[in-house]
């Protein structure tokens, strides 16, 4: 007899777990029921009915996938008559109108294990079988293999979100469906490749992969070099080529699943661009050098300059793409033997706001959430960001959540992806986020229903209520919606919306990128405060990082007001750390930001610049101030992969290896450090980032005894600086914990902080912030009727020096100008056209496509094409506390180009 | 159509105490008054185009569109861009519409085959002439009209029986050709029960009117149970010991409670069923066409006692007279406000929309009909989640047949104790039965269950010429194949049936002393084959199978390889359409195997 609690599975007692299926207790137990139709995490279809088992007092067999186990159960799933069945069920499957059965049996697949486990032979091949599409670049579909299993549609509704799929005909004609004409390209498929994944027949495959001998390929555990959602994967490599990547299945950021980008856009590690040696500029050419010249001709640069000029004439800026051990030891590195703390990443023309603001309002300078919380949030506010192009897997995992219930409301400009699922869409101006959230703050408050604002939360954990209530009071309402462009019913709505409960806060660089950078966070984070949301289940502050490591470069303190762990300067603790690690501590002065280094550049006060793995030519505001910047230096050194803008005008290019052919860790946008491999050798005599750092300290004059440096031992040093922060990882840890831990993590025992501010804010009471909403310096310019948005779109990435190198540019095109409609029909626009584009600042030539998804007044442009210089438009006006861009706000005007 | 879908332990062992029901029950009872009812329903969300369709903002059913834009698409090809633009108006995703278009037969017949030739099993028997050989037709399974053997229906929607149909089918020429004509009059409809409930008041006449309905007590019911709290209606009903009339015989009180108790704040719906697809019965078409009011009470109660403010009609394309009676009778009911934001002048607030079908048998199936409704493919869904906490678009869901409705205002009229006296103690009540052309007397006989089959035949006078009825098709075809041996057979749902006796929803075929056994088995694997859903494989390869080898060898059918197939639908099947689907097919080969397996191959 079974106890309570218990069912029995061929003769062995499991334990019940509310809501498991059969199939979930018995592997759970170890037994091990054949399945076709099934994923794993996917909605069961229970259709092949393979996974048939015999359950006493049940009048005929049931599924195992979709029938829940229940106490007292008792299972049989492995017999005579249930054999039978299934082979039975096989045959049928096996010998399908219009399905190759030859090549089915053969393949290395789920279903051919199955055929040959059940002694199953098909017939015969059906000849008459349907042609193969295969008119995209990443997906290819073989309907002579489809078994009609449906995992492919599962997988694309529960992972994408997304609805490529569907089944024609019925009874035994059923089969697959792709988009409106059987052609990946003409849907809505997105090239995550879930479906190739879940796929047990071969039916769908990768085009792309490169078929391996078994046995001679190689699989490595890394994290994804792209966006800052840390996807993990794994490499598999043949000697030094990249084969395949894939999501891992059990990670915690992924759960397998991968953009297209993450998964198929890695042909660029291969390409014949990669720089190989290092490279001396001699007059307009390079020569290439050897390392051991390339590393001594820098130093001794380097040294001239800071014997002629002191630490305030040398700046250097790490590579957000890098590792945190990389990007760590060149900034201690420039901090002690050159004495400046002219250190920054391109954090700073990122979310330098978010992170201030969040510091000064809660006590910590980064996400207050994690992922895990998506999940969990019944509200979701996305603001300022497009997390379904921009943060694909991230922007998947908020789609779904939406489709599986949670209320979503977009507040951004253009008419994003999500928008089109959200119950409230505010389609705001460009860079009135401020006037937006203090209108809805001042409902929140003035509102007299109940629960409209947490009341209990903010007399407990925030300070400052009272004079925001009346600061909010004193707002304009009718100004405030003009400011915003938003009518009065928008507002009503989103005041509802919020007045709801807590939300989980999405938001991105339409918020940090403005002249009100700072500001636009800060209300957001009253908001925050005001509805109870931060340090809650399901709720709280998620700043959407843009690259794969710009939180671990501001958390190694790439900053020139903080060393690594936000420690400040003044603090004589952290400077006594300083001295015990380094030997020295930095000055206590802070440094110069990226936009006031290239100025000082251009004034001549900065005269050697170090950059790791970053491209400000192409991907810096207002081209022609960072390009004189540049070109005026006495020495430029740029750590790179290809000839980008900015390494084109270096006076030494060092080839760098990819996210590859290096160890390390990356830090996500929920402060997760995860473990980076190297899959595979750089090409030539490209070297690791951290490598570079290290033997450039040595011939600067650094112990020798730190070429024992390696990753692992750098991370250690890192934990000892920086133990509030740090203290608890290690390599030792980050390996047994293959999902890394996410910081604070203060000792060995520390499991990490998922969630920050849940029992207290880390500054005691978080801040509401009373800040008006004012105008930028490019709102009501005569004559240029437009505000310009740049940002990115799914296909590509950032400078596109990556993904442009693949087959991603047969997925999307070159950077398009997006115009709306009604300005398009007024300005005689035709989508295609070429147009001028022309800011107070600069001018370009693009091509125009025309959207309802930008709002009129409103332009888009992205910016991976080095070829369209969307940077010489973008304004140089900056956020004077964080000094980061306004990219999100450009006064603009359109021309047509000149006839020739 | 006869049992739901059911892959759960609870229900297979026994419906009336299904545990898993108990279990979601509980559950909803409980969660319904915490906040955190979201998460106790999660678990069993499924990411399908309704919830994209909810997220994108759409509202109501894409079925009627579809409908239109099968129609106005029917009989050429119709572009990518063509698909794209309707489903991006529709909020579907393009592949949904492209699968749900081409699951249906109507949005894949071709215009020109306008007219619907019923090739039902007892238009088969009348000699009906298959739709193939008919210029400007396609072939249904069923119109209704087994009382007057062969129909056809023409592209009006006018029907013709009988020698008429014979003469139009022949007639050459286009199918607008027909002139309009009156429907053929409703057949006999007599009872052998103590009281008649169902046909109570078709068996009177037509009383599709919304005044001569009243006059006859229609709404009156609703009217005295407003006074009185839900619950009131519902104790009734589950007192009276109401099984579903559809065929699948489930308690009708529990679906309803299960459904009033469901933690879903929003909405609730009612489905009254009339997608009476089994060739055979007709019921379903009288009581709607002839009795649409009772009808609409019957769900008002349902929608009442089930906290329910949602209604819906599902009339499947067949009847397309129904459609147009019900279509107008919900108009004049929301006119006079019985129907609306206050039902009868009360603080009930209940409407109801009318749906077509586009042609598909298992959409009879409850979850099937209700993915019909919303626009996607009618197949089956797993249970559970069951429709009463998991329906139409997730939101709980009472799907109610026709007949069952209809006497629900008869049940608080009598009284439960009252109800319970007709028919045998485990199942009380009355069944419609249909009873076609191979009768003396054909049409509807209702009886009490527990009626012996003998005594129905006796009364319908044995066949045409009075000569005995040798053997009979009940239920359906899912249902049974019976000798006269077997006429003793209680008609009854639940233990008190004979295993190998289904009554199903009540149709009742004669089979001619010299039928065509070969042709009817051919017919039913046809039928099998072309209704499948396509949702599990034992079924649809399993039924095509079955009809591939019965075609390539006739002989066959009694060989030990069709047996050991048979198991495998009877076991692997995930619905009743594929696990009932076995046991007529065995009682034909055991009456008639000679006959069938001498069959020249085609």
């Amino acid at each position: 007899m079974s106890r309570a609690g218990e069912a029995r599975i061929d003769g062995v007692a499991v334990a019940v777990e509310p809501g498991d299926s059969i199939l979930a207790a018995a592997r759970r137990a170890g037994f091990a029921i054949p399945t076709l139709c099934h994923g794993d995490g996917l909605h069961s279809e229970g259709g092949c009915r393979v996974c048939l088992v015999e359950v006493v007092g049940a009048r005929r067999p049931l599924a195992a996938c979709c029938s829940e186990i229940a106490p007292g159960m008792v299972v049989t799933t492995t017999s005579d008559r249930l054999h039978v069945l299934r082979r039975g069920i096989l045959e049928l499957i096996a010998n399908a109108p219009g399905l190759d059965g030859a090549r089915l049996a053969s393949a290395d697949t789920v279903f051919a294990r199955l055929l040959a486990a059940h002694d199953v032979a098909p017939r015969t091949a059906d000849r008459a079988a349907a042609a193969v599409a295969s008119h995209h670049p990443y997906l290819r579909f073989d309907p002579s293999l489809c078994v009609a299993c449906r995992r492919c549609d599962h997988a694309c509704a529960e992972i994408q979100g997304n609805f490529v799929f569907s089944f024609g005909g019925r009874g035994a004609a059923t089969h697959l469906l792709i988009g409106a004409a059987q052609d990946f390209s003409a849907s809505p498929c997105v090239a995550c490749g879930a479906c190739v994944d879940h796929c047990p027949s071969g039916a769908l495959s990768d085009v792309d992969r490169l078929a391996p001998r078994p046995g001679e390929s190689r699989r490595t555990s890394s994290v994804c070099g792209y966006c800052g959602v840390g996807c993990r994967v794994e490499v598999e490599t043949h000697e030094d080529r990249v084969l395949a990547i894939r999501g891992v299945e059990d990670a915690a950021v992924n759960r397998g699943h991968l953009c297209a980008k993450g998964r198929y856009a890695h042909a660029w590690q291969r390409s014949g661009e990669r720089l190989t040696r290092p490279l001396r500029r001699v007059g307009a050419d390079f020569a290439e050098i050897s390392w051991e010249e390339a590393l001594a001709f820098a130093a001794d640069r380097l040294a001239a300059i800071h014997a002629a000029h002191g630490g305030g004439a040398i700046g250097v800026l790490t590579s957000s793409r890098s590792t945190n051990e990389a990007a760590y030891l060149l900034a201690r590195l420039f901090r002690t033997r050159f004495a400046t703390n002219n250190v920054d990443c391109c954090a700073r023309v990122c979310h330098s706001s978010t992170a201030l603001a969040l510091e000064r309002t809660t006590g910590t300078g980064a996400a207050t959430t994690s992922y895990g919380d998506i999940e969990v949030a019944r509200s979701i506010v996305i603001a300022g960001a497009n997390p379904t192009e921009a943060h694909p897997v991230l922007g998947a995992r908020i789609l779904e959540a939406r489709l599986r219930g949670a209320r979503l409301m977009v507040i951004d400009p253009r008419r994003i992806e999500l928008a089109g699922f959200a119950d409230v869409h505010v389609p705001l101006r460009p860079g009135s986020n401020v006037a937006f959230f203090n209108a809805v703050a001042r409902r929140l408050i003035a509102s007299g229903a109940h629960g409209a604002i947490d009341r209990a939360y903010l007399a407990a954990r925030v300070e400052g209520f009272a004079a925001f209530a009346a600061f909010v009071a004193s707002q304009d309402e009718d100004a405030l919606l003009a400011s915003a462009g938003i009518d009065r019913e928008t507002l009503d709505r989103a005041a509802g919306f919020l007045a709801a409960g807590p939300a989980l806060f999405v938001h991105g660089l339409g918020l940090s990128e403005l002249e009100q950078g700072v500001a636009s966070v800060e209300s957001l984070v009253n908001l925050g405060l005001l509805t109870g949301s931060i340090g809650r289940a399901g709720a709280g502050m998620m700043p959407l990082r843009g690259q794969n490591n710009v939180q671990g470069n501001a958390d190694m303190g790439a900053m020139p007001n903080r060393i690594t762990g936000y420690q400040r300067l003044d603090d004589p603790r952290a400077r006594e750390r300083c001295r015990r690690e380094w030997g020295e501590a930095p000055p206590i002065a802070p440094g110069l930001t990226v936009p006031a280094m290239l100025e000082a550049a251009a004034d001549g006060d900065l005269r050697a610049l170090w950059i790791q793995g970053e491209d400000p030519a192409q991907s810096d505001p207002c081209e022609s101030r960072v390009v004189a910047g540049l070109e005026a230096l006495e020495l430029l050194v740029v750590q790179e992969m290809f000839l980008t803008e900015t390494a084109k005008r270096a006076h030494l290019v060092l080839p760098a290896a990819s996210v590859f052919e290096q160890d390390g860790t990356f830090t996500n946008a929920e402060r997760r450090i995860q473990r980076v491999r190297a899959a595979v050798a750089p090409p030539g005599e490209a070297r690791p980032d951290w490598r570079v750092a290290r033997d450039l300290g040595i011939a600067l004059g650094r112990p020798v005894h730190e070429s024992a440096l390696d990753p692992a031992a750098i991370f250690d040093e890192i934990a000892r600086l920086a133990p509030e922060s740090f203290g608890g990882v290690s390599y030792g840890r980050l390996d047994a914990n293959r999902d890394g831990l996410q910081w604070p993590c203060a000792d060995a025992r520390d499991p990490g902080t998922s969630r920050v501010h849940e029992s207290g804010f880390v500054r005691g009471k978080a801040r509401l912030t009373c800040v008006a909403y004012r105008d930028s310096s490019e709102h009501g310019i005569d004559g240029y009727p437009y505000l310009l948005v740049t940002g990115r779109e799914l296909h590509h990435y950032n400078v596109g020096s990556m993904t442009r190198r693949t087959a991603q540019n047969a997925l999307a095109g070159g950077d398009r100008l997006e115009l709306a409609p009604d300005d398009a029909a007024r300005e005689g626009i035709a989508s295609g056209d070429r147009v001028v584009l022309e800011s107070g600042h600069g001018a370009i030539e693009v091509e125009v496509r025309i959207t309802p998804r930008i709002a009129p007044g409103t332009l888009f442009l992205t910016f991976h094409d080095p070829a369209t210089h969307a940077n010489r438009v973008v304004t140089p006006a900056l956020d004077p506390e964080s000094n980061c861009p306004q990219y999100k706000a450009t006064a603009a005007r359109l021309g047509s180009p000149p006839k020739n | 159509l006869v049992a739901p879908a059911a892959d759960t332990l609870g229900e297979r062992l026994e419906t009336r105490s299904s545990p898993a029901m108990k279990r979601l029950e509980r559950q909803s009872a409980g969660a319904r008054h915490q906040d955190e009812g979201k998460a106790a329903t999660m678990q069993h969300e499924d990411v399908t185009v309704s919830a994209y369709r909810h997220a994108r903002g759409a509202s109501g059913s894409p079925l009627t569109a579809l409908a239109a834009f099968a129609a106005a698409t029917a009989g050429r090809s119709v572009g990518a861009g063509e698909i794209e633009a309707f489903a991006a108006e529709l909020d579907l995703p393009a592949a949904a519409v492209r699968g749900a278009l081409s699951f249906y037969s109507d949005a894949s017949a071709s215009a020109a085959d306008a007219r619907r030739v019923c090739e039902g099993l007892s238009c088969r028997i009348a000699g009906a002439v298959p739709a193939r050989e008919i210029a400007n037709a396609r072939g249904v399974h069923c119109l209704g009209f087994c009382d007057r053997s062969p129909a056809v229906l023409d592209a009006r929607g006018d029907v013709h029986v009988g020698d008429e149909a014979r003469r139009i089918v022949a007639a050459p020429g286009p199918p607008s050709a027909a002139k309009a004509v009156d429907p053929p009059p409703p057949p006999a409809i007599t009872s052998l029960a103590s009281r008649a409930i169902v046909t109570r008041r078709i068996a009177r006449g037509d009383f599709s009117d919304l005044g001569t309905a009243r006059a006859d007590g229609a709404y009156s019911q609703l009217e005295r149970a407003l006074r009185r709290p839900p619950s009131f209606v519902l104790d009734e009903v589950e007192r009276s010991g109401e099984r579903g009339r559809g065929g699948a015989a489930f308690a009708t009180a529990v679906k309803w409670r299960a459904c009033a108790r469901a933690a879903t704040p929003d909405v609730r719906y009612v489905v009254a069923n009339g997608d009476e697809g089994d060739p055979g019965s007709y019921v379903d078409r009288l009581l709607l066409e002839l009795d649409p009011h009772g009808v609409l009470e019957g769900l008002a109660l349902a929608a009442y006692a089930s906290e329910a403010s949602g209604g819906i009609v599902f009339i499947r394309s067949e009847y397309p007279r129904a459609f147009q009676v019900m279509r107008r009778a919900v108009v004049a009911a929301r006119a006079a406000g019985v129907l609306g934001p206050s039902v009868l002048g009360s603080s009930f607030a209940f409407d109801v929309e009318v749906f077509p079908g586009m042609g598909s048998y298992v959409c009879g199936e409850e979850t099937a009909l209700l993915n019909a409704i919303e626009g996607r493919r009618g197949e089956v869904r797993l249970k559970p989640p069951y429709p009463a906490t998991h329906g139409l678009y997730g939101r709980p869901t009472v799907v109610n047949n026709v007949e069952t409705l209809v006497d629900v205002p008869a049940i608080l009229e009598l009284g439960a104790d009252a109800y319970r006296r007709l028919g045998t103690t485990d199942c009380p009540g009355t069944k419609a039965l249909s009873l076609n052309h191979g009768f003396a007397r054909p049409g509807i006989v209702e009886i009490e269950f527990g009626t012996r089959l003998e005594e129905v035949v006796a009364a319908a006078g044995e066949g045409p010429d009075g000569a005995p009825i040798e053997a009979l098709v009940l239920g359906g075809p899912m249902g049974c194949v019976l000798p006269r041996s077997r006429f003793v057979a209680r008609l009854v749902y639940g233990r008190e049936s004979a295993p190998d006796v289904v009554l199903g929803h009540g149709g009742i075929i004669a089979l001619p002393r010299d039928v065509d056994a070969a042709a009817l088995f051919d017919s039913a694997l046809t039928f099998f084959r072309d209704e499948s859903c396509g949702k599990c494989v034992p079924c649809k390869l399993g039924a095509r199978e079955l009809a591939a080898r019965f075609r390539k060898d006739a002989a066959s059918a009694t060989s030990p390889g069709f047996s050991a197939l048979l198991e495998v639908i009877e076991a692997g099947s995930l619905c009743a359409f594929g696990s009932e689907m076995p046991r007529p097919l065995r009682q034909w080969l055991q009456l008639f195997a000679p006959r069938i397996s001498r069959r020249e191959p085609e």
